[in-house]
């Protein structure tokens, strides 16, 4: 009986929905860095989110009806304040989706709440593994579009192994807190399989936001590194590597970034050294299907359109994951409606994304039903200063793709530490024997 | 260690911008007696000006235009200075100082909210001041030029501060408004005109540091947070309201962090709270304080 009762309540509930798409607002929250060095990463998010809902608003909308609105807050507002301004726009904004997030240190702390409150979240990056691994292991309503943090340590160290396999040595530079930790992490376990005898003859650990190097770049240049390895990013990045320049840094070694090509590409001048390896999060540089012009349109159109709408600015990573974060709740709200037949519940709209695939400028891209993580092959390429930019790009003629799938743990492996990826990693790479 | 003169070289680079910074700091503690809160916005204006203007002219003008540049930044500053201290600070010397420490909290936020304004929310970079200098050879170690400018604008700033202080009838006026206002002004002396002159050179020296260092370090918005807390461990180890001390205080500070980044990587953050902390147990004054 009390099945039957359920059961009809659920199908009375589709059929008012199938008649009725409201006419109000699809209201978002976008919040990313708008101030300080995070902003030279960040806020291009906020332009991607932008520039996919006018594009749906152009076409009527969602479902041809519902016309997207963004309200935005400044990331920069430390971490405590972010809860509070995701609590505010759930509560007294009535927002129907929440969006955005570049630091690692903030979606553990925003996820759970966004969970409490029952918010549909797409966190554009933000990318730790302990936001799915420990913070939110079992998340109904939050998900994440750009790839996951281990990711970025792997791929950088995979490619530092297949372009100089001879590295004896290594020094490491990281920003002292979660991301910096994950990227030395997972470079160490697989340099343990892939080069096992090579030895770390540095480590430094600058405060995050630092823009004061020179002690470091003089330590690392007296500990001769065969390969400096850095997760250094946005405008501290740009620092370091402008200082480094002055110490003929990049003449003595090879050196491997997981996010120096992260920042929106106008930021890395013409002083950037060549044949770095240039990492963007794994996730994401213009010129990355350049090689063979035309054989990504979906890549081409994006940029034309990007840099149409934003003062001929090129998009970096985070611009692509916001605008396709959209078009996947775009999709996935489409699917939802044709099944209930009109406006679907939030419930809805997230099954539709768990699982969905759908091709994206920076190529397929997977949402896992698991752990809610979006997941795409991951990029990377090597540094150049080409005539045709009036910045340093990666090279398309050298840019890698690695199959995801090969990086990163697979479903309901154990939940593992420091990650789930690292102890895959740990456990199934083959070790190299010399 | 065959780097060792490039080891001397660090710290003192990273010592100057230290005293340029808490050199102000502590000038304007030392005549008026207010705890400025704004001094790292001051740096940071400094920065932003600086890295906005040589932006702006790199293109047009031969490299050697580019070094006059960089102290208009610090003039600027100093202007800025002209405008505060009348109009903001002024009015409230006579009250208690928390009045004094939250109008200076506010301008902090001001300041802050003004140059994201004016400049944008993005890092600005001045990269052609570093590239210009290039970088020589030190026993046997490529050493960047620009950094031994730095030095040296760091070291000819204090000789002139010292100079300032303690050979020109304008520094015993200031040295004696330092000791007793009330005296002072009873002498004759025109007391808010030291104040107005006091204030300003001390926010042109901070716009001076902001000045010198936005072409390595670069303008990014919060960057005269860490300034000034880094401006606060120099004068709590110097002595606050003493030249010698943040002089003393800069090189303490820059040579303690360098070694302590060589020998304890994992405490960067912690060792300058550690000298700072140690300082003030033994000598809660600091190393020149004075009562």
């Amino acid at each position: 009986m009390f099945a039957a009762t359920t059961r009809l309540q659920t199908v009375q509930k589709e059929v008012t929905a199938m008649k009725t798409i409201p006419t109000t607002d699809f209201k978002t929250g976008q919040m990313t860095f708008f101030t300080g060095p995070a902003a030279a990463l960040g806020e291009p998010m906020y332009k991607g989110h932008i520039m996919a809902a006018e594009e749906i608003n152009a076409l009527g909308g969602l479902l041809g009806k519902r016309k997207i609105t963004t309200i935005k807050a400044d990331e920069a507002a430390g971490t405590d304040a972010n809860v509070k301004e995701l609590r505010r726009m759930a509560l007294e904004e009535k927002i129907d989706m929440f969006a955005g997030i570049t630091s690692s240190g903030n979606t553990p702390a925003l996820g759970p709440v966004a969970e409490e409150l029952g918010v549909l979240t797409l966190f554009t990056d933000g990318c730790t593994d302990f936001l799915f691994d420990k913070a939110v292991p079992n998340p109904h309503f939050i998900f994440r579009i750009t790839n996951i943090q281990s990711a970025d340590g792997v791929t950088a160290s995979v490619m530092a192994n297949m372009q100089w396999p001879n590295v004896k040595s290594v020094a490491h530079l990281h920003p002292d807190y979660s991301y910096g930790h994950n990227a030395y992490d997972h470079f160490k376990i697989v340099m343990s399989k892939l080069n096992p005898s090579a030895q770390t003859v540095y480590e430094g650990w600058p405060k995050l936001g630092t823009s004061e190097f020179t002690e470091h770049i003089t330590k690392i240049i007296d500990a001769k590194p065969d390969l400096l390895y850095s997760s250094l990013w946005g405008g501290d990045y740009v620092a370091f590597y402008k200082q480094a320049n002055g110490y003929g840094l990049f003449n003595k070694m090879h050196f491997a970034s997981t996010l120096s090509h992260g920042v929106a590409p106008q930021f890395l001048g013409k002083d950037h050294p060549e044949g770095t390896i240039a990492g963007h999060h794994s996730n994401y540089y213009f010129t990355y299907s350049n090689a063979q012009p035309g054989s990504w349109p979906l890549n081409d159109s994006f940029i034309a359109r990007y840099r149409a709408r934003w003062d001929g600015e090129y998009p970096n990573f985070q611009a692509e994951g916001a605008y396709t974060g959209v078009y996947m709740l775009k999709t996935a709200i489409e699917r939802a409606a044709k099944l209930v037949g009109g406006w679907p519940e939030v419930d809805q709209i997230i099954g539709q994304l768990e699982g969905l695939s759908m091709a994206a400028p920076a190529g397929y891209i997977y949402i896992r039903p698991d752990n809610h993580q979006a997941y795409k092959d991951t990029v990377t390429g090597l540094s150049k200063n080409s005539p045709d930019y009036p910045f340093n790009i990666v090279d398309p003629m050298s840019v890698v793709k690695m199959p995801i799938q090969k990086l990163t743990a697979p479903p309901n492996w154990p939940k593992g530490d420091p990650t789930s990826t690292y102890t895959w990693i740990d456990q199934t790479w083959p070790k190299l024997s010399s | 260690m065959e780097t060792l003169a490039i080891y001397l070289l660090n710290p003192l680079y990273y010592a100057a911008i230290l005293f340029l910074i808490s050199a102000g700091l502590s000038l304007i503690y030392g005549v008026m007696r207010v705890v400025n809160l704004a001094h790292g916005s001051l740096y940071a204006l400094g920065a932003f000006v600086t890295a906005w203007l040589v932006g702006l002219v790199a293109a047009h003008v031969p490299a050697v235009v580019l070094y006059l540049i960089l102290p208009v930044g610090a003039l600027a500053v100093g202007a800025v200075g002209l405008i505060i201290e009348p109009t903001l600070l002024r009015p409230l010397l006579k009250r208690p100082e928390e009045y004094q420490l939250l109008m200076t909290f506010g301008l902090l936020l001001i300041l802050e909210d003004c140059m994201r304004l004016l400049f944008g929310p993005y890092p600005l970079f001045a990269r052609e001041p570093l590239e210009f200098l290039g970088s020589s050879i030190i026993v046997g170690d490529l050493y960047p030029n620009y950094n031994l400018l730095v030095i040296v604008v760091g070291l000819v700033t204090a000789a002139f501060s010292w100079v300032l202080t303690y050979k020109t009838k304008f520094g015993v006026i200031m040295r004696a408004t330092s000791l007793d206002m009330r005296m002072t002004s009873a002498l004759g002396v025109n007391v808010k005109r030291v104040y107005l002159k006091a204030f300003a050179i001390g926010a042109f020296l901070a716009g001076l540091g902001g000045a010198f260092s936005a072409p390595t370090q670069g303008a990014v918005l919060g960057m005269g947070q860490d300034a000034l807390v880094l401006a606060f461990i120099v004068v709590v180890v110097g002595g606050l309201g003493s030249l010698e001390g943040a002089f003393v205080g800069s090189l303490i500070t820059g040579f303690v962090r360098s070694i302590g980044i060589t020998l304890f990587p994992e405490i960067e953050l912690a060792i300058l709270y550690l000298i700072a902390a140690a300082v003030l147990l033994i000598r809660p004054k600091g190393l020149f304080g004075r009562d």
